[in-house]
């Protein structure tokens, strides 16, 4: 052999050979046998290997910030922010950010179904059926007997449906979501009324204060508008060459990722807010001088310190900084909701009368209403949405229609949605992943996912301007799903009569070009154009229209200090030992735990990922022999729920919280069956403006004997002295 | 140890096992690299070679290279444009594939033949504006009918002509034999 | 203190001879620990998730993680300021001598520490050797179920089991950046393209930019503010590239 083979040519052989088998291990052949598709049609504004960017809004929460979707291929690789939109200046969150997950989620529902109730898989319909179903649902029952319970988002089928209920007599839609619930947004607005007459969203000028009280707001996270808010706060925080870097005192009982950022932290007992808000006030009058305004004078700030379990050395220094400064106090979160939530708010805002801020910059507003709006609508407070739950159980709804929202996950248990449920003939769900309610649903009928649908989004708070902000599909529809607005327009001709003159739209387009188009003559907008078509053009490229007017309200303050205010504590429901805080989870919200990538983000104050914990101060642990990991029962008066020990050093040891965001027993892979769900702790109270009291619980633990390993991000080393390599 | 080994391999068994092994890995290396240089099968039988007798530019069909990254394979759209207007389309039994992608909207899956593994970055538009002509790394698609793998993407080609593009520029050596222009 | 020239070590560059070429200015005070640049990052670089149990054994693959401490007890207790932790891109990194493999290499042209994913044999050498606990293993083949690896960023490779990785400054956008700008015959402006955490996040707290050039945003935040901020772990002699603040003063 080697005296036919050269040794020049044996090396070259061997080399190859050598080569070879470093291609066939995976530097080539393995990627070479793909195919390659190119477009049928190529769009004209594409080119081949450059992405393309479309502006549309955020459906994640309800505040409407404005995306950039960059796209490649007709796939959507990355969501950015919309610098131009007056809301969120070109930032996103990481809700926002991992809505591609959404969108290219494994558990999507793909077809319209046609199901028996508690089953999660169903016979497939065709389009036609399952609009004629609709239509049938709409002809065969009485006005009456039709309700619609959507989601805070989108705007655009609210309006939809809100005609279609103004021309018919069907019921008008009730919108709701836990997020809406952990917000307070109707006690807010309630006390906003009470003090100023006025109806409005108050907005907080966190950014041109320099001192900022937040009772138990948590408006970095989840609360209103965060994006806006954390812009605020950095504009605060920052020390410039003209302005002091501000201050921020936070109070509340279990620091939140918000109060984490604080300059103090007053770790109040719960239910003393209002008290505390009045004390410091009576205090700031004080030391303002002149006699104590009337809303403070009932409180005695020895007194409420003592209640609050402060000292009234802290509060007096509070006072001082609050006093002396250009300063705004907040009120929100678990603060609100409670027994006595709107006497919180109204305190809290009441302080604000002291330093005189309202209508000036670093002070209290109300928002600017957007564009097509003329009176301020919020999302229905709890007690609202039980007056819906009480008429379903009445059976005097036959037909409910759900979208947007995941009721039976996300309405606590004590308020009887899903036994509801059973007494209602027809439930329809538009839900675009299998849910807690879709699966007690007799139809899913999938809407888009938010980015591959049109529409448009109100933003309520946020911004001094009024804006309008558009959605467009930055992709087309991944499977056979139909927008929800096309369903209901169809459905309403083929029902006729007193429906099909409700909604005379070919489709969903047509009905967005209507409501949209009338902006075309107002004045100041940030773009205008000649006809509707190249309006709405205009529209979906900039990512929606504003007007180029600071249009917040000054609040009206004239009696705000001569108003009333109950200086009590507020009540707690159920038999136990513990204060209990549930809050939103900052990484996952109300809907994001099917998100594999929010399931996998470190819960900013713990640390933990992918499960429910319950925060419990490291002294009382340690007094009931409770370790890390170490899973107890949770027991209030309306049930109970399994969860491993968290020891958060920074919570009241008489307090214990439990974010809320897990616990589904549907919902698709990446959230079934992980965790718990905290909703089902809370019992059936209402504070006076109908949120619900849902930090107005008292609960038990018991021991399990079980340990659930919590993943954390943080190493357990010289936290609480654990030994180092212990492992799980 | 070593040594027994050793003796045992240099008996006539010995090296016939080793002459054995040899064989067998490089012949599976042999079919292996063999099968690399197959032309892939693809689903229209596409004639490089007629359509540049023709006198069509490269970047008429793969604008993108011009643009960015990808050089792109055009749409069907693109091809009809041309061959709806030519009688041979109705009836030659290579197009038919093409006119029954064009009549039913199913899209054509193009098997690509020059192309870089995953962990390579590569962008056509610089090579373009550094006055490189396709056949420079494609070969000469004029003697080709269908697109045949040119077999020289690999990374010393690559590097070699970084290094003689760069030439005494020290600067332009850096950035064009730096490990982050290519992987990342 | 010992100082860096008394450790007389040749490999050891010193503060003087080192300028670096991209660089962040990271402000701590207004980190609200929100998660956004996290998820940025994490879709923008094909980052994969890793499911509970891993994560539970600290193999996520977060490139960027935010580090928050605690501070006294309760209720004196205090939340430190947050801190965002990704590779400092070394001028001296301790990470690429140990790399049998040569694939944790010194970018000469861009002055970051690479990763070349098609060298990495998996040794973790480099990992173990990074004093700030930023590079990630890729420990399985991780699973993303049809259809989400229709977001996949072409502009980044997936890796796959036995390699590591670690946060490139978003080395796509540099050069997707450079080569706009060459085509359009200039050079790259301030500000003209962020890293994916930076563009995310909603407070703004990270600035990135050149660090080489006097008038740059992040030269001037480095430079001219109350505080010059400070460096992780500078006196290991690594030469990090991000500058942390606390605010104003720190």
């Amino acid at each position: 052999m080697s005296e036919q083979v050269s040794r020049r040519d044996f090396l070259k052989l061997a080399g190859l050979g050598a080569a070879t088998t470093a291609v066939l291990t995976g530097c080539g052949p393995a990627s070479r046998y793909v195919t390659r598709e190119p477009y049928q049609q190529m769009p004209e504004y594409n080119s081949v290997g450059q992405s393309t960017y479309y502006a549309t809004t955020c459906r994640e929460c309800a505040a409407a910030c404005g995306l950039v979707v960059r796209t490649y291929q007709g796939r959507a690789i990355k969501v950015e922010g919309n610098a131009n939109h007056p809301l969120n200046l070109g930032k996103t969150c990481a809700r926002g950010q991992a809505t591609l997950h959404g969108l290219y989620n494994p558990d999507r529902v793909t077809d319209p179904i046609k199901k028996s109730r508690g089953d999660s898989a169903g016979e497939i319909v065709d389009w036609n059926a399952a609009i004629q179903a609709v239509a049938d649902a709409l002809k065969n029952n009485q006005p009456d007997e039709i309700a619609f319970l959507l989601g805070t988002s989108s705007d655009h089928l609210f309006d939809l449906v809100t005609d279609l209920a103004n021309s018919t007599g069907i019921n008008a839609p009730i919108r709701f979501g836990a997020m809406s619930m952990f917000e307070s947004r109707a006690t807010l607005s309630k006390a906003a009324e009470n003090l100023f007459g006025q109806t409005g969203l108050p907005w907080f000028d966190v950014g041109n204060a320099d001192v900022v009280f937040s009772f138990g707001a948590n408006f970095l996270e989840t609360w209103l508008s965060p994006l806006s808010y954390t812009r605020g706060f950095a504009q605060m925080r920052k020390a410039t060459e003209t302005k002091l870097r501000g201050r921020f005192v936070q109070f509340e009982a279990r620091m939140s990722a918000t109060g984490g950022k604080a300059d103090e932290w007053v770790s109040l007992r719960p239910g003393t807010e209002a008290l505390v808000a009045l004390a410091i006030g009576r205090l700031v009058a004080e030391i303002r001088g002149g006699s104590v305004p009337r809303i403070f004078s009932s409180v005695e700030p020895a007194d409420a310190a003592e209640q609050a379990g402060v000292k009234l050395e802290a509060l007096e220094h509070l006072a001082e900084m609050f006093a002396n400064s250009k300063a705004v106090a907040i009120p929100g979160g678990p603060a609100l909701g409670q027994s006595n939530g709107l006497a919180v708010a109204e305190a809290v805002l009441a302080l604000n009368a002291l330093v005189n801020n309202f209508g000036k910059s670093g002070g209290v507003y109300l928002s600017a209403l957007a564009p097509n709006q003329t009176e301020y609508n919020r999302p229905a407070s709890s007690q609202e949405m039980q007056a819906l739950v009480e008429k379903m159980k009445s059976g005097a709804i036959k037909v409910l229609f759900v979208h947007g929202v995941n009721p039976v996950f996300e309405i606590p248990n004590s308020l009887g949605f899903k036994d509801a449920l059973s007494n209602v003939g027809q439930v329809i769900s538009f839900a675009t992943f299998p849910d807690e309610t879709a699966l007690e649903a007799d139809y899913v009928l999938p809407d888009h996912h938010g980015l591959e649908g049109w529409g448009y989004q109100r933003v309520t708070t946020g911004t001094d301007l009024p804006v309008l902000s558009g959605a467009q599909p930055v992709v087309t529809p991944y499977y056979n799903t139909r927008s929800t607005a096309d369903v209901l327009i169809a459905a309403a001709q083929l029902a006729g009569g007193s429906f099909a003159s409700a909604l005379p739209f070919a489709d969903e387009v047509e009905f967005l070009e209507k409501k949209v188009s009338a902006l075309m003559s107002e004045s100041n907008g940030s773009f205008s154009a000649l006809d509707s078509t190249a309006f709405m053009a205009t529209f979906q490229q900039f990512g929606g229209w504003w007007k180029n007017v600071d249009s917040k309200v000054t609040p009206n303050a004239g009696s705000v200090l001569n108003k009333n205010v109950k200086a009590e504590v507020a009540e707690f429901a159920g038999e136990g030992e513990f204060f209990f805080v549930p809050f939103m989870s900052p990484t996952l919200g109300e809907a994001g735990a099917n998100k594999p990538w929010l399931q996998e983000l470190p819960d900013p104050t713990t640390t933990v990922m992918w499960t429910t914990w319950v925060e419990i101060n490291p002294e009382t642990a340690h007094e009931l022999h409770l370790e890390n990991d170490e899973v107890v029962r949770v027991i209030s008066e309306a049930g109970e729920i399994e969860v491993p020990v968290y020891l958060y050093p920074a919570i009241r040891p008489d307090t214990i919280a439990i974010p809320f965001g897990q616990g589904h027993t549907a919902y698709g892979r990446y959230a079934e069956n992980r965790g718990a769900n905290p909703a089902d702790l809370l019992g059936k109270h209402f504070n006076e403006a109908g949120d619900l009291a849902f930090a107005g619980m008292k609960v038990r633990i018991e021991k399990t004997g079980k340990t659930k390993p919590v993943s954390r991000l943080e190493s357990r080393m010289g936290v609480y002295g654990e030994e180092l390599g212990e492992e799980h | 140890m070593l040594k027994k080994i050793f003796d045992w391999l240099m008996q006539p068994l010995g090296l016939i096992a080793v002459g054995i092994v040899f064989l067998s890995v490089f012949s599976v290396a042999v079919y292996g690299l063999s099968a690399t240089q197959q032309t892939p099968e693809q689903p229209i039988q596409f004639p490089h070679k007629t359509h540049i007798g023709f006198g069509i530019q490269c970047l008429y069909c793969h604008p993108g290279a011009a643009k960015g990254p990808a050089a792109g394979i055009p749409s069907q759209a693109k091809c009809w444009a041309c061959h709806n207007q030519i009688e041979k389309t109705q009836t030659s039994v290579l197009l038919a594939p093409l006119k029954e992608a064009v009549l039913s909207g199913n899209s054509i899956q193009w098997v690509p033949v020059a192309i870089v593994p995953d962990f390579v970055q590569f962008n056509h538009r610089p090579h373009i504006a550094a006055g490189k002509n396709c056949e420079d790394c494609h070969g000469d698609m004029s003697q080709v009918n269908i697109a045949e793998n040119p077999q020289v993407l690999n990374m010393g080609f690559c590097l070699n002509c970084h290094i003689e593009t760069a030439g005494e520029d020290e600067e332009k050596l850096i950035k064009l034999t730096d490990c982050g222009t290519c992987h990342y | 203190m010992t100082t860096l020239s008394d450790l007389k070590i040749s490999e050891v560059k010193l503060e003087g001879e080192h300028v670096g070429k991209w660089g962040m200015v990271i402000d701590q005070d207004i980190c609200t620990g929100c998660q956004a640049c996290v998820a940025a990052c994490s879709m923008e670089n094909n980052i994969p998730f890793v499911g509970e149990e891993d994560s539970g054994y600290g193999r996520a693959m977060h490139w960027i993680r935010i580090e928050r401490f605690w501070e006294g007890e309760y209720p004196e207790v205090k939340m430190t300021n947050q801190q965002p932790m990704m590779c400092q891109q070394c001028g001296s990194a301790p990470c690429e001598p140990v790399c049998p493999a040569f694939a944790t290499v010194h970018s000469q042209a861009e002055q970051l520490n690479l990763q070349v994913y098609n060298r990495c044999v998996g040794t973790r050498y480099c990992a173990n050797n990074c004093p700030y606990q930023v590079r990630t293993f890729n420990w399985r083949d991780y699973q993303r179920p049809e259809p989400l690896p229709n977001q996949f960023n072409p502009d980044v490779t997936v890796r796959r089991r036995g390699v590591m990785e670690k946060c490139t400054f978003c080395i796509q956008r540099i050069h997707k950046a450079q080569d706009k700008a060459k085509s359009e015959g200039r050079e790259v402006a301030d500000g003209e393209f962020t890293t994916a955490c930076a563009q995310a996040c909603p407070s703004n707290a990270i600035t990135f930019g050149r660090i080489d050039k006097e008038d740059t945003l992040v030269y001037q935040m480095m430079h001219h503010g109350q505080s010059h901020g400070k460096k992780h772990l500078e006196e290991l002699g690594t030469l990090p590239s991000i500058t942390y603040m606390n605010g104003g003063g720190a």
